[in-house]
């Protein structure tokens, strides 16, 4: 042991991040090492490797849950990382509401996964998972629930295919954060008051409305199929009302299938939405930051 | 604003330790540069070491021939001084080996006509040269005073008798003594 620990001080081992060490972006913790990321929705998992040069390589979708697929791409997966270690997008079951005063601060983040109760106080519900996205300018925060029990299944799915999750978030939520991150960034003039911006992924959809600089309203639904444009509008058009005409529309969105993403932006061109997706957004998002 | 950090709730591992502080890293560098330090060193060590031992055999073969040489010298040295000993003596001997030529002129010229040397013996001391040991065989009536002509001769060649004897044997009358030079 005191050996071990010895060598892995000589071989600075000792400094580098561990692999689920969630303060590091998995780029930096999987520098120079393959790693696997998963995408978890109802009904189908996706999946795509990442090489030794921080590029992703070959990738795959399957339709059923993550406990019919896993035995089946067990040893395709293995083969796609060192360690075992895996980063895991979960889809659906999850909740993402708007939240006003919640706790701020550095050490914020570490204590939800903690203590959350300490964070939301009577908000915490034993049987939830939690995220938060807090509004750069005002005291609004986007709060990210889900189910613990799905959390757990789906680590208990991998740990029988001899991978670790090395990372387990929404990848919906985690578009929206990194789209609020990339307008306010943009915005450097002043950030639009009024904006809407509509994020899709893997079936996932999550509207959020911004109106007079607040967050005013988040709506999301999970376990959408490539056909549901429709539903997706039903969705879209109340809170596109909210908004003055000719206020900012933001979209992002990324999955396995295009035809969602393409048909949903069709009608969203009609009000002058802005595109924000980008290759590989979700594997980019959580396999790099 | 800082930099994206993706969420994450997975379930917390209780088996980790905290990562070391990124100054520790000082430590492996330490010991890095130590080892590559310690190395040089040794092998420069070595190198010196391998060196030395060449310069102490060419040193010790250098002394061989040193002590090789003095030695013949000493040797040398030695001889000439024994040979210069034995020269100092046969110089010396030789200084004190004076001609006794002129001693044997004067006894026959101190001698009166009438009486008869029948026997003159001049012998020179080996460890002093300059000492000579006389017997005088006279025949005749004046010998005591041909002796004391004979002595008072000798006395002229800066020469002086020590540990005379006469003795008489019949009418030949036989002077014994050591006839030692006087210093000027």
């Amino acid at each position: 042991m005191l050996l071990d620990e010895i060598k892995s001080v000589l071989s600075f081992a000792a400094f580098k991040a561990d692999p689920d060490d969630s303060a590091v972006p998995w780029g930096k913790r999987y520098e120079g090492r393959k790693s696997l990321l998963i995408n978890v929705s109802r009904g189908s998992v996706s999946w795509r490797s990442v090489n030794k040069r921080g590029r992703f390589e070959e990738g795959g979708v399957q339709e059923g849950e993550l406990a019919d697929s896993a035995p089946q791409r067990a040893d395709e997966w293995r083969g796609m990382v060192e360690g075992g270690w895996c980063s895991v997008s979960v889809n659906h079951r999850f909740i993402i509401s708007l939240e006003n005063n919640l706790m701020r601060g550095h050490n914020c983040v570490g204590l939800l996964r903690t203590n959350p109760r300490a964070v939301l106080g009577p908000k915490y519900d034993r049987g939830k998972r939690y995220a938060i996205c807090h509004h750069p300018e005002t005291t609004a925060s986007l709060l990210l629930a889900v189910e613990e029990s799905l959390v757990k299944v789906t680590e208990d799915v991998l740990k029988t295919v001899n991978l670790k999750p090395g990372r387990v978030c929404c990848g919906l939520f985690a578009m929206l954060e990194h789209a609020i991150l990339s307008i306010f960034r943009a915005s450097s003039g002043g950030t639009p008051t009024d904006f809407v911006l509509i994020a899709a992924c893997e079936g996932s959809l999550g509207v959020l409305v911004q109106q007079e600089g607040q967050w005013k309203d988040i709506r999301c639904r999970s376990g959408l199929g490539p056909e549901a444009v429709e539903t997706a509008l039903q969705i879209i058009s109340p809170l596109l009302a909210k908004v003055p005409q000719g206020s900012p529309v933001y979209f992002i969105g990324d999955g396995h299938d295009n035809k969602f993403r393409t048909e949903l932006m069709l009608h969203l061109e009609k009000v002058g939405a802005t595109d924000l997706t980008q290759d590989d957004l979700l594997w980019s998002i959580i396999g790099e930051h | 604003m800082n930099e994206y950090l993706c969420h994450d709730f997975k379930t917390p591992r209780t088996d980790t330790s905290r990562r070391l502080p990124s100054s520790f890293r000082a430590i492996p560098v330490i010991f890095y540069v130590a080892l590559v330090g310690s190395s040089y060193v040794m092998t420069m060590d070595y190198f010196n070491y391998k060196r030395a031992l060449k310069q102490k055999t060419e040193a010790q073969e250098r002394k061989k021939l040193s002590e090789e040489q003095r030695d013949a010298f000493n040797n040398e040295k030695a001889s000439l001084e024994s040979e210069a000993t034995k020269a100092e003596s046969v110089a010396q001997w030789m200084e004190g080996a004076r001609n006794i030529q002129p001693i044997a002129v004067k006894i026959a010229r101190a001698v009166q006509p009438e009486t008869r040397i029948t026997q003159v013996t001049l012998e020179r001391s080996e460890q002093v040269p300059a000492n000579l040991a006389l017997t005088i065989h006279l025949n005749g009536s004046q010998v005591p005073n041909e002796l004391a002509t004979i002595e008072s001769a000798l006395g002229q060649l800066l020469y002086r008798s020590y540990s005379a004897q006469q003795t008489k044997n019949g009418d030949v009358v036989e002077y014994h003594s050591t006839l030692v030079r006087q210093s000027e």
